[in-house]
């Protein structure tokens, strides 16, 4: 027995399954001042209704980290920073303790200039005066040569074993390898604004889970990419729980629907709709990461696109024309709201009887005839109206998606073009809104049983997932996987096709040793380059990138049920 | 954050599969490091820079520019129509108004080509400017186009194309040919009797640096186009005037490309040449993308960057001075007659005879042109080199005389009927025809 809960905005969501489909389900109410509340609560109702000796597992997917964020209820971080020559790095200054160090490393890995360690000691020290606990490091180039970093954890932890003077602190390599230096600042900077609470939330966790009788359960929470981590990983890297939620979901249609076509994946929700794009029968991730507040990071997640029209979103008419949303000015009027949603419009069209449906025929013929129309005829343009808005989202997210860049001849002439055949719908007003959408996209729509709680089932199968970037170079004779901190000596013979197999050995090694047991077939080599280097006329040697993941997918699917 | 004044589009082309050979200097590594520079610096996640994936051009884009012999598809490669597809794909975001300025960071380069195209020369077998251009002029009707080429070797395809072209301005500054490849590139080049001033050369001596390049840039290049009136400006961005270039003499740095380029604000940059991979090309072409969205540069260096080193030697400083004055006047009191060619009754003959390095063709041609008065003329060129026998090229221009087009119909007729052509490539670029024959 899996049990999956996903912490949402309104409604905590929480299942339990196994092979057989959903045994339990629930959705309570979230609390925002106290997210374990309802994850207690949730839990509470579920283990009322299963056999709790029988449950394996508990995956979470939680807001925390993000609210704690939005709400500006962080930690202060110290920022130290060796940035190099370059674009000037104040531009990207995130908080008030920010000390920008001399000292610079070459995109080989190469030390181009010597850390400053009077400037590191000074810029602790400064950090430590203003009663800084939590510290974020981050060099450019560190992903080639972490030096500079780690030097400055040596500098202000003193070597120690447990760090005397920082409570927690983040170097960007360990990020993993990707190139962007911002974002690399801006992740570790995250990383540490919401490390405490959220290993606050993970102690609390773990003790309601004991007093549950589930001590045996193994807990994984939720990142944005479509995978699970260890609780235990994630106390050290909780900025990759952030915005999990639409992975959720993602997750859950994989689960529920059998998607072997290109397809367009939504989830209508109160306020948004959620868009996603399959390829074949996976979905895509991101190619660089989200943004969080304004800031781009390197947190890897599924390419979801958000637009803000759902069953909540407020109608309008302007010059005879009516639209769906973006705002949401309170509950539909069938629920006790003042201005007409899109459920209202649902409801007056006879699609559904949501609430008081009278209420929102009443509604939208006082809205009908102050601009002189039909009051059926403006509800069915309004629900027309929010599935051409939701349409046009989808073919626009298509054709970035199509026009992203490539770098080899290969990509270019092989670049299939992602055509979707199949549309699926999930969330509340999904079962209604089928119709309305098939009529816009002409492509087959489905909407999986389970639809409302699909995130929470997305939740309870979702894997756990790791990737990391393996970097050889055969002249100076390193490999370097910078996620690991792994470093070791090759030889100038080393080729790509041991360092792929190097790659995958680590990954694998890696998740073993967190617990997660993997098939060497599930690890996805996804970039593997060799490049001669020359050095006048002769080849010196090969710099090698080798970039390695497990695929996002689920423990199993509940396909094929009636 | 950081937003570009200037919004720009980059096209990112770095043809990681494609090279001339395993260890010659344009080969698959030439813009990893570059890439790398760009990925880390974020420089894609500042808001109005955006990367792009490059078109591939056309057989008829290429012919628009080119006469190919025996045919476009055995002169160029995939990696070839790419680099090229990657300059158009950067003229259409700034024709449609989607950027203000785009840089197309593509390889292999392509200012070598010439107007007849064997094989490679200098590792180019198309010219991919020229093929933005002339696909620029069909599809956007655009006149008045400046080419300034700022690579170390002289842009000698460029020119030759453009060579009877009065509404292409084509400047190029590079190493002195005397010292450098092409061996060309000396102000006396300056256009055929159609477009004389209307080709600059301004050729430095070794050694010179950023000092002497913005002392020709300011003196020669911008008062000129200030002149000409342009209504799109185009860096031929070769970046091998670089201190550390392997191949070259020069001392321009990563600061010196920036600022050139801010001075001159071109709206589209291409990149041309550039063999210092690691330590230079990363760091240029990060200063030139901060200079073209007008986005502070300063903080840009290259290891090995000390000034006191590249230093301009006084004598190089006064030499520049003088090329200055003559380079300039060429373009506002342009010689009455060209040197290099004779007239024959109404039209203008020149012989010449191509090496192509890279592929080691040689080619002897005869080009002609007409000299009509109503319109660009009719251009003819017969070539025959080591890879073919005597082949014909004709050329109808845009806006094009009723009586240089009907000429161009009647010369293709009686050569085909002659026979004495074992290809022939017409192209009428006033209706849009593109003929080609012995195939
Ligand atoms: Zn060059
Ligand atoms: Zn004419």
């Amino acid at each position: 027995m899996l049990l999956g809960i996903d912490v949402g905005g309104t409604h905590t969501d929480a299942v339990a399954v196994d092979r057989n489909g959903v045994a339990a389900s629930c959705k309570v109410r979230t609390d925002h001042a106290d997210l374990l509340v309802s994850v207690r609560g949730a839990l509470e109702n579920i283990l009322s209704r299963v056999d709790r000796a029988q449950v394996r597992r508990l995956n979470l997917s939680t807001t925390l980290s993000t609210n704690a964020i939005v709400e500006g209820r962080t930690e202060e971080v110290g920022v130290l920073l060796i940035p190099g020559p370059g674009i000037d790095p104040y531009n990207a200054m995130l908080c008030r303790h920010f000390h920008v160090l001399s000292g610079s490393i070459d995109h080989r890995g190469t030390e181009v200039k010597r850390l400053d360690q009077a400037e590191v000691a000074a810029a602790v020290d400064s950090c430590l005066k203003a009663d800084i606990r939590v510290f974020a490091v981050a060099g450019k180039f560190s992903t080639r040569n972490p030096r500079h970093e780690n030097a400055v954890r040596l500098a202000l932890c003193r070597g120690e074993g447990a760090c005397a003077r920082a409570d927690f602190l983040t170097l960007g390599h360990e990020l993993g390898g990707r190139l962007n230096f911002p974002r690399r600042t801006a992740t570790a900077f995250f990383n540490g604004a919401v490390w405490r609470l959220y290993n606050r939330f993970a102690d609390a966790v773990e003790k309601t889970l004991a007093d549950l009788n589930l001590g045996h359960v193994k807990v994984n929470v939720l990142k944005a990419d479509g995978g699970t981590f260890p609780l235990a990983l994630s106390r050290r890297m909780p900025v990759q729980s952030i915005f999990s939620g639409p992975a959720a979901s993602v997750m859950g249609i994989i689960a529920l629907c059998d998607i072997t076509h290109d397809s367009v994946i939504l989830d209508i929700g109160g306020t948004t709709t959620d868009i996603a794009v399959f390829a074949g029968g996976a979905p895509l991730v991101e190619q660089d990461g989200i943004h969080i507040g304004s800031h781009p990071t390197l947190v890897r997640a599924l390419k979801v696109h958000s637009i803000g029209i759902g069953g909540d979103s407020a109608l309008t008419v302007l010059n005879g024309v009516v639209r769906v949303g973006p705002n949401r000015l309170g509950p539909a009027v069938a629920e006790g709201g003042s201005v007409p949603t899109l459920v209202d419009a649902l409801n007056a069209a006879g699609l559904c009887a949501l609430g008081d449906a009278e209420a929102s025929r009443s509604a939208l013929a006082v809205l009908a005839r102050t601009h002189g129309r039909e009051p059926e005829a403006l509800a069915k343009e309004a629900v027309d109206a929010a599935a051409g808005s939701i349409h046009a989202a989808v073919r626009e997210m298509t054709a970035e998606i199509n026009d992203r860049p490539v770098y080899t001849i290969h990509e270019l002439l092989e670049g299939r073009r992602i055509v979707p055949k199949k549309v699926y719908v999930m969330g509340g007003p999904a079962e209604v809104m089928k119709m309305p959408l098939f009529r816009k996209f002409q492509l087959s729509t489905e909407v999986p049983p389970d639809y409302a709680v699909a995130n929470a089932v997305g939740a309870a199968l979702t894997r756990s997932t790791w990737d990391l970037e393996l970097f050889a170079d055969t002249e100076k004779n390193v490999l370097f996987i910078p996620s690991l901190q792994h470093r070791e000596n090759i030889p100038r013979t080393y080729t790509l096709e041991e360092a792929k197999r190097d790659a995958v050995r680590h990954l694998l090694g890696h998740l073993g040793s967190l617990g997660v047991v993997l098939d060497s077939a599930e690890a996805q080599i996804t970039r593997a380059d060799s490049f001669n280097m020359v050095d006048g006329l002769a080849t010196v040697g090969r710099n090698i990138r080798v970039k390695c993941q497990v695929k996002p997918g689920v423990a199993f699917r509940l396909t094929g049920r009636a | 954050m950081l937003k570009a004044v200037n919004s720009l589009g980059i096209i990112f082309f770095p043809a990681f599969d494609w090279s001339i050979s395993p260890t010659h200097p344009e080969r698959e590594e030439r813009l990893l490091y570059t890439q790398d520079q760009l990925k880390e610096e974020g420089l894609f996640d500042i808001e109005g820079i955006r990367e792009y994936k490059p078109g591939v051009a056309s057989v008829e884009d290429v012919e628009r520019a080119h006469f190919c012999f025996p045919e476009v598809d055995a002169v160029t490669t995939r990696s070839h129509l790419i680099s090229a597809g990657g300059a158009i794909t950067a003229a259409k975001l700034v024709m449609d108004k989607v950027h203000d300025r785009a840089f197309a960071l593509v390889r292999p380069p392509g200012h070598h080509a010439m107007k007849v195209v064997h094989g490679s020369r200098g590792f180019c077998n198309i010219n991919i400017e020229a093929v933005m251009i002339e696909w620029l002029r069909e599809h956007y009707g655009v006149r008045r186009i400046a080419v300034v080429d700022t690579d170390c070797h002289h842009g000698d395809g460029t020119q030759d194309i453009y060579w009877h072209d009065p509404d292409v301005l084509f400047i190029s500054l590079h190493q002195d040919g005397r010292t450098l490849y092409p061996g060309t590139g000396f102000p006396k080049e300056c256009g055929g009797p159609t477009a004389l001033g209307r080709t600059i050369n301004i050729p430095l001596p070794p050694g010179a640096s950023d000092e002497g390049l913005l002392m020709a840039l300011d003196r020669v290049v911008l008062p000129i186009l200030a002149d000409f009136q342009p209504e799109i400006i185009v860096n031929s961005a070769g970046q091998d005037n670089h201190f550390s270039d392997p191949i070259t003499n020069m001392n321009i740095t990563a600061q010196g490309y920036a600022e050139l380029n801010r001075r001159l604000a071109p709206h589209l940059a291409v990149l041309e040449g550039g063999y210092a991979i690691q330590g230079a090309l990363p760091y240029v072409n990060l200063g030139i993308c901060l200079a073209m969205a007008g986005l502070d540069s300063s903080g840009v260096r290259e290891p090995g960057f000390d000034p006191e080193r590249l230093r301009q030697p006084r004598k190089v400083t006064d030499y520049i001075a003088e090329v200055c004055e003559i380079a300039g006047g060429l373009y506002f009191n342009p010689p009455k007659e060209p040197k290099d060619g004779v007239f024959a009754d109404k039209w203008f003959v020149r012989r010449k005879n191509i090496y192509y390095d890279t592929d080691e063709i040689t080619e002897a041609q005869t080009e002609m042109l007409r000299l009509c008065g109503n319109c660009r003329g009719l251009l003819k060129i017969e070539s025959r080199s080591t890879n073919n026998p005597l082949c014909l090229g004709l050329e109808i221009p845009f806006h094009a005389c009723d009586e240089c087009r009907d000429l161009g119909y009647k010369i293709l007729e009686e050569s085909q009927l002659k026979g004495e052509f074992r290809y022939i490539q017409f192209v009428n670029k006033r209706e849009k025809e593109f003929v080609r024959y012995g195939f």
